[in-house]
């Protein structure tokens, strides 16, 4: 009584004024452009400032061509400016060419003339099978262009297209061969600019500060920006993450909407509680641009540097009145800036020119998406956190007990030893292999999270053997970097380093990692790197890595290194028998080498369901195919009405996984009433039978590149009426999906592309393509239509989870289009090991055009000499657009007939309406087979 | 002898069945797989649950009959019955497959109790059915596990049953008690009522009269003041001097008071702060109250003191001044500290810690402190160590407030000591307790307290108190003559000794009426079940925590000397089978601490688990013969007719 009254109302004052701000981004925390000083000064140079021109073009014994940028010498003297201090050193440039159209720019400086310090250039991103598709130059022919005093290099990139470097003014752009329209050019605004390393004079003050800290930035500026234009692009997406549209808005010149003065800034953040609009930048940053266009398709930009990078999207007309425009100005285009801090240029250019070429040309540099387990495309409940083994329990057998599936329960940071990573807090979880053993009995899988940050405690092994190796982030001062995270005082291991990454993959065997088994996965959270207390809630700028490295040279991709460090530690624990499963929130071209990422620490907001699809779109065109959303929204408590239509569209997310931070009310599946828990049943059920088209999907990106989930436009692009349309998605090319955004919506509108029609998968009515059509929203799902033309494999059956679905039947549903043909794939493997790589695994092609569904073999010849063999039968086949129904088919070659009967398209209870089934074929789904309707 | 046939022929049915239903996956034709199925509807009738027999009874004559789904959508066959293909969306042709989404299959687990599982779960490679039987197709081998397990379960269940056979006794004999109770507490309190009603009459008389005699009084005073006047008005003139100075400082002191007050008033609307606030008003005044009123009846015994009367504001003030001293220390005391808390910055503003502070001081807060800060965004707790301090603070005045709060709303009766001692008492008797009225100790020290609870014996241990009162009353009005002069100074005190009395007497009697009504109000259940547990408090301890579940009242967790309040309570939900606590304290951003607290048949009041299931959503168990009613005592007892029933005579066969 004696001295808590007083204390008490200060708190409470305190609470309330600080209330009010305790749900919002904390702007302040972050740089803006402003702040930042290369990005100022970047955005505020006029077009035409760069004086560079290119001299001593030739071709290098690599095949490459080289050339000198040299400061062109004012000749008439005319200008009243004092001469800029200048970077007179000549610059090297570098172009290559690679197979499938695909063109290198590299420019740095020249090593020979000893600069301070090698710049950086990120490794272990570029795949060595890029490289070895490098085309060798022959020649070099010159041409003179649009009056250009001086020549132009023209080389040969493919059998369409050519690359030229344009000597005075320099640019280098792609170009169409014969008609030599420009596709993608760099510099042609005259905004290249590029800060070389200089010895420090005195005087020089390079600190910058920020709030309390200070970057001592001990090598001054040499940041690099410049102008990159597409042609004939109606818009352009791309760079992520940033929470906004999937057409990237202007940032800058006329039409620059509230909130989009800033460039999109690439610079992986940790940032609590972001906006669902803003070119802010998020956990992870892929500097990789691309455009469509309805004039000449799709084309892709890709810079690879992990320094800090701003991006600004120009909006139409904003160089009007300035003189010194160098490009065709008849030209539809999109001008845009990127700066970025450090680095060097290392960029490539893409030349389409159809959406899957540009994403099948950069998975050909940064790789493709790796292959999940199947497990791991199925459905994924977290929270954080599940408190202890009778939570797991508990949380496990309700799935069961309302026949709701599931494949992966997952343990947030609190199933730790006070936030050690790799052990487990004895009292919540004292059997943790008993724990994975007893849901593995059931099929399922758990997932732990494992962050960079090491708590930085003598007595915790990781930390002892970290700090006697030296296999932390130094600073500044080359001590032993100290931050704050989850565990308090942390230090951060350099997984830049190799052989530090090869020390922690090891971590992660099951004599080091006690308590893990077999059906245990990895979470990498935190990665960012976030640090509570660092400059902008991350390591400073300054802190050192391997080789000497600044942090601020490879920032971007310090998640990405520690998320490769990881899955290696997973395919190494099974000695190359099992593929990994890592869920990372930070990024980094490349990533999807590795595992999942998901979108971060999002709201239980209705925007932020709306802006999920648009978010995991852009990641899908930039390699990253196996992305979600946290199904439910982080932060917040969802209604129920938003839950479920969450769930309804998280179904059809590539990794669909509900999460929710620790504050919020428990929301699993069966706490908001029978109907509610249908409704959620029902959105988890509408996954698992997808399993098999997903599968295939992920197969296919695996091959090509090409995202699970894909814009409108990826499979539609010539229709212009999708290019803005970020709300409705592609499942692969066959399901349309379009989400519910706003409470208790009474209509949806829909827009349904291509001249084909369309199937309702609510009740398999049709319509017609092209055109924008009015749904009633139905509380029981999202609208979702399969495209007429398209095979889809389902399994209907359903199980605890997909591990029980192996030996299941299958069902194909076959929509046809209007001349009576439809397609469709299936791909097949164990699901869980490497062994499809040589060849084990099964991949059929279904075709159904004259009244006969033909399977056939869709895998190569001689794939490998494994095999996968598999008993599954095909129990159901719905035909949609055949009428009348007929009576019967023919089995061939069994020479057996068949009963076909009218069914529903989903069995679902109720009267739904019903279409021509061929009833329990059984054929094989393994064998070669024709089904003739009789 | 005739059962042991029939489980032989079950498992050669059984065995045929795995052998056809294989064939369906196989593809034989319709027309075999019928032919099978026509040798032996219990293949057909595969999954069927006995209730659901008669229903497929149209499908067993002919292979070639049809009935209709039970959801009327489409028809089947017989042939289509279990064939391992859905043809009706709700799985009636299905009972046996896992080939339609929505079916149930059915295990007869003979010895254990029988089950329907969701088709999903049928041969997926998982035991579920004690008795194998949803694993036909070969893939795994399935124990007959039903007579171990079924020995088990119904030994628990005879276990419970037993627990209810006596519990129902116990509860009966609650039910009866409660009622017993209840009725003599609604006889107390109408004659409670009818007591309020006369003495009330009295104080009115007594009171007039009082009034009367201080008139006189009053009367008689100024003219002795005014012969007085000259006479000490030199003396006067020095003392006044000295006076002034004492006021003007107390008058400060009471400004400083109010200013602090109306800050409180403007920073902190949460009803906790009000509380306090109150809370302290209310001391101030029990021990003003308290005090003057002893003070009064010294000065009535002492004619001298009126020749001081002079003095008479000074020394009505006193008491005030006794307390104020107290009071302003502690909250000039505080003051300073807030002063020192801003003027220092960090660890105050650290304390408070969060968002728009950080805001302007992060830059001088150690990396560390920043560290915390941000960290505590994503968790939204305060930051270590002063945090701890801050919520023990906190924690600690929350008990106080709440007892204090409590008490008065008791004061003087069953005070909520008594009530606190029968805390470990669960025999659940302690109803009759409450009528004791007789004056117990009290562990509070508070001097408001002690006054009344000293009265106490007074009214309750003799019934005659009432008449006592009546008669002094007209003993006094008939010695009184009116309008006296000069006033007659013994009878004058006697006046005001009675009416102190019996208006002490009256607030108490309105005091405990309202703590009956209070009480009478409560839902105790459909019988009166949970008649014994109001004023109970039942305890677990799990680790660091005591949680403790006061029914009607409140519950909460006690760490150390730190006290959260998980929640008042609310009512009783589910048909008496949840109590529900609700607006407890607040969660940092997170919801108000609420409890609930699932109630088992037991044979004592024991709160036998405590559960945080989601962040400060709490959840307890309390078994109680309370609820140990009989219709589900018949319900277990079914139950295990049914299992033995069931259970194979030889299972040893098996």
């Amino acid at each position: 009584m004696k001295e808590s009254p007083n204390l008490i109302f200060h708190v409470l004052f305190l609470l309330l004024l600080i209330s009010p701000s305790v749900f919002s981004w904390k702007k302040d925390e972050f740089r803006n452009c402003n702040q930042t000083p290369f990005c100022k000064r970047a955005r505020s140079r006029k077009p035409g400032a760069c004086n560079l021109i290119a001299t001593e073009v030739s071709i290098s014994d690599d095949g490459d061509l080289i050339a000198k940028l040299i400061t062109k010498t004012p000749e008439n003297n005319e200008s009243q400016d004092p001469p800029v201090e200048v970077d007179s050193k000549p610059l090297l440039l570098t172009i290559s060419v690679y197979q499938d159209g695909i063109l290198r720019l590299k420019i740095d400086e020249d090593q020979s003339l000893n600069p301070p310090k090698k710049r950086f250039e990120v490794p272990d991103v570029i795949v060595d099978e890029f490289l070895s598709k490098k085309l060798y130059l022959q020649r070099i022919s010159e041409e003179k262009i649009d009056n250009d005093l001086g020549f132009s290099s023209v080389v040969y990139l493919d059998g369409d297209y050519e690359g030229v470097l344009r000597h005075d003014p320099f640019e280098v752009f792609v170009r169409e061969r014969g008609n030599g329209k420009r596709v993608l050019s760099i510099n042609s605004n005259g905004l290249f600019d590029f800060e070389q390393l200089r010895e420090k004079k005195e005087g020089d003050d390079w600190e910058e500060r920020f709030r309390s800290h200070t970057d001592t930035r001990p090598y001054g500026p040499q940041s690099i920006s410049f102008d990159v234009s597409f042609f004939g692009a109606d818009i352009v997406s791309g760079i992520p993450e940033h929470a906004t549209s999937l057409a990237l808005k202007p940032t800058s010149g006329p039409g620059v909407e509230d909130g989009f003065s800033e460039p999109y800034r690439l610079f992986n953040l940790d940032v609590f509680e972001y906006l669902h609009e803003s070119p802010f930048g998020l956990y992870g940053s892929i500097p990789f641009m691309f455009s469509h266009g309805k004039a000449r398709g799709s084309s892709g930009f890709f810079w690879l540097n992990a320094a800090e990078m701003q991006i600004d999207v120009f909006g139409t007309g904003w160089n009007a009145g300035q003189d010194k425009i160098m490009m065709p100005v008849d030209e539809k285009r999109i001008d845009t800036l990127w700066m970025s801090e450090a680095g060097v240029v290392d960029a490539f250019f893409f030349v389409g020119p159809r959406p899957k070429d540009v994403i099948r040309q950069y998975t050909s540099v940064t790789g493709r998406p790796a292959m999940p387990q199947l497990f791991a495309t199925a459905y994924h409940q977290c929270r954080w956190n599940y408190r202890d083994e009778e939570d797991v329990f508990g949380v496990d057998s309700k799935f069961d007990e309302h026949d709701i599936p599931y494949d992966v329960l997952w343990l947030d940071i609190e199933h730790t030893d006070g936030k050690r990573y790799f052990t487990w807090d004895k009292v919540l979880f004292p059997n943790p292999e008993e724990m994975q053993n007893k849901l593995a009995a059931k099929g399922r899988h758990m997932v732990t999270i494992v962050d960079p940050h090491i708590k930085r405690d003598d007595n915790y092994y990781i930390h002892k053997e970290a700090s006697d190796n030296g296999y932390y982030v130094k600073d500044a001062s080359n001590r032993d970097f100290d931050g704050w995270c989850w565990p308090g005082s942390s230090s951060y291991v350099d997984v830049v380093n190799p052989d530090i990454r090869s020390w922690w993959a090891d971590k992660f065997s099951y004599g080091n990692y006690v308590g893990s088994t077999p059906s245990l996965y990895i979470w990498n959270d935190m990665n960012e790197p976030s640090v509570f207390n660092g400059p902008e809630v991350t390591m400073p700028r300054d802190a050192l890595h391997f080789g000497g490295t600044e942090h601020r040279e490879l920032h971007n991709a310090y998640g990405y290194y520690f998320h490769m460090a990881t899955s290696n530690g997973l395919v190494k624990r099974e000695n190359g028998k099992d593929r990994p499963f890592v869920l990372s929130r930070a990024f980094f071209p490349g990533t999807q080498r590795y595992g999942a990422v998901w979108t971060g620490d999002n709201t239980a907001e209705w925007d932020h369901l709306r802006v999920s699809v648009p978010m995991l779109l852009t990641l899908g065109l930039t390699g990253i195919s196996f992305s979600g959303a946290d199904v439910g929204g982080f932060f917040g408590n969802p209604e129920p009405d938003l839950l479920v239509r969450w769930y309804q569209l998280g179904a059809y997310y590539p990794f669909f996984r509900a999460h929710a931070h620790q504050d919020t009310k428990r929301r699993e599946p069966w706490l908001f009433g029978e109907r509610n828990t249908q409704l959620i049943r029902e959105a988890i059920h509408t996954r698992y039978m997808f399993l098999p088209y997903f599968y295939t999907l992920f197969r296919e990106a695996n091959v090509t590149g090409t995202p699970v989930i894909r814009p409108l436009w990826m499979e539609f692009p010539a229709d212009e009426e999708t290019f803005s349309n970020d709300e409705a998605f592609m499942v692969g090319n066959g399901l349309l999906v379009q989400g519910v955004y706003t409470e208790r919506a009474k209509h949806v509108s829909v827009y349904l592309p291509g001249d084909q029609s369309w199937y309702d998968l609510r009740n398999g009515a049709t319509y017609k393509g092209g055109k924008r059509h009015k749904f009633e929203a139905l509380e029981d799902s999202v609208p979702a239509f399969q495209r007429a033309g398209t095979i889809i494999p389902r399994k209907d059956r359903f199980r605890r989870s997909s591990t029980q679905m192996d030996k299941d039947p299958y069902t194909l549903v076959i929509a046809l289009n209007s001349s009576k043909e439809a397609e469709g794939e299936l791909y097949i493997d164990d699901g869980k090991s490497f062994n499809f790589e040589n060849g084990a695994y099964i991949h059929r092609h279904f075709k159904f055009s004259n009244g006969k569904l033909t399977s056939s073999n869709a895998a190569p010849s001689g794939a490998g000499g494994n095999k996968f063999s598999l008993d599954c039968t095909v129990e159901r086949i719905i035909l949609l657009g055949l009428s009348p129904a007929p009576k019967s088919a023919l089995i061939e070659p069994a020479n057996q007939k068949v009963g076909i009967e009218m069914g529903p398209l989903t069995i679902r209870p109720g009267k739904s309406p019903s279409f021509a089934t061929i009833r329990k074929p059984n054929v094989r789904i393994a064998d070669n087979w024709t089904i003739k309707i009789l | 002898m005739n059962k042991k046939k029939k489980i032989g022929g079950l498992r050669r049915l059984f065995e045929i069945s795995i052998v056809i239903i294989i064939g369906c996956i196989c593809a034989i034709t319709r027309s075999a797989a019928a032919a099978a199925a026509k040798d032996d509807q219990f293949l057909l009738l595969l999954g069927v649950s006995p209730q659901d027999e008669d229903y497929y009874k149209g499908l067993l004559s002919s292979p070639s009959s049809t009935i209709k789904c039970k959801d009327g959508s489409f028809k089947f066959s017989t042939s289509q019955l279990n064939d391992d293909f859905c043809d009706c969306p709700d799985a009636s042709d299905e009972p046996g497959t896992s080939a339609c989404p929505n079916g149930k299959f059915y295990c007869k687990n003979a010895g254990h109790i029988p089950f329907s599982l969701y088709s999903s779960r049928v041969n997926d490679g998982i035991c579920d059915c004690c008795d194998g039987s949803d694993e036909y197709d070969g893939k795994v081998k399935c124990p007959n596990t039903c007579w171990e397990a079924g020995k088990v379960a119904r030994e628990r269940l005879k276990m419970k049953i037993a627990t209810y056979q006596q519990g129902v006794t116990v509860r009966n004999r609650l039910v009866e008690q409660a009622k017993l109770a209840i009725a003599k507490e609604e006889a107390e309190l109408s004659k409670l009522k009818n007591e309020e009603k006369i003495l009330k009459g009295l104080v009115e008389q007594l009171q007039e009269r009082k009034e009367q005699i201080e008139k006189a009084e009053e009367k008689e005073r100024l003219q002795k003041e005014k012969e007085d006047k000259e006479r000490k008005e030199t003396e006067e003139a020095n003392l006044k001097e000295k006076q002034n100075g004492e006021q003007v400082e107390s008058s400060e002191a009471d400004a400083l008071k109010n200013d602090i007050h109306d800050k409180i008033g403007e920073q902190v609307e949460s009803s906790e702060a009000d509380a306090l606030k109150n809370e302290m008003h209310d001391k101030i005044g029990l021990l003003g109250d308290s005090s003057s009123s002893q003070d009064v009846m010294e000065g009535h015994g002492d004619s001298e003191s009126e020749a001081q009367h002079g003095e008479f504001d000074v020394k009505e003030e006193s008491p005030i001044g006794d307390v104020k001293p107290l009071q302003e220390d502690s909250l000039l005391h505080a003051t300073e500290k807030e002063e020192q808390l801003t003027v220092d910055g960090q660890p105050g503003l650290d304390t408070g810690n969060q968002a728009e502070v950080e805001e302007d001081n992060s830059e001088s807060l150690s990396k560390e402190e920043l560290g915390r800060l941000v960290a505590s965004r994503w968790t939204g707790e305060k930051t270590e160590p002063q945090t701890q301090e801050v919520s023990s603070a906190k924690d600690k005045n929350h008990g106080t407030e709440e007892e204090d709060a409590y008490g008065e709303e008791y004061s003087g009766y069953d005070s909520e000591e008594d009530e606190h001692r029968y805390d470990n008492n669960d025999d659940g008797d302690n109803e009759d307790q409450m009528d004791d009225f007789g004056g117990e100790d009290h562990d509070d020290s508070s001097p408001s307290y002690k006054s009344e609870s000293d009265d106490e014996p007074d009214l309750p241990a003799e019934p005659s108190w009432l008449e006592k009162i009546q008669k002094s009353v007209r003993r006094i009005f008939q010695a009184v003559t009116f309008f006296q002069t000069p006033v007659d100074k013994s009878e004058a005190a006697r006046v005001r000794k009675e009416y102190d009395e019996s208006s002490a007497k009256l607030s108490k009697l309105q005091s405990r009426i309202s703590s009956l009504t209070h009480k009478l109000k409560h839902d105790f259940g459909r019988e009166k079940e949970f008649y014994s547990f109001y004023g109970q408090c039942f305890e677990n301890k799990q680790n660091k925590y005591v949680y403790k579940i006061c029914p009607f009242k409140q519950a909460s967790q006690v760490e150390g000397h730190s006290t959260t309040r998980l929640g008042s309570w609310e009512k009783f939900e589910d048909s008496y089978k949840v109590m529900q606590f609700l607006n407890g304290d607040k969660c940092w951003n997170g919801p108000d601490r609420s409890m609930k607290v699932k109630l088992r048949c037991g044979l004592n009041n024991e709160v036998t688990d405590v559960d945080e299931p989601s962040r400060c959503e709490y959840l307890a168990l309390l078994s109680t013969p309370a609820v140990c009613v009989e219709e589900k005592l018949k319900e277990l007892q079914d139950k295990l007719d049914m299992m033995n029933k069931e259970q194979p005579t030889s299972h040893d066969e098996l």
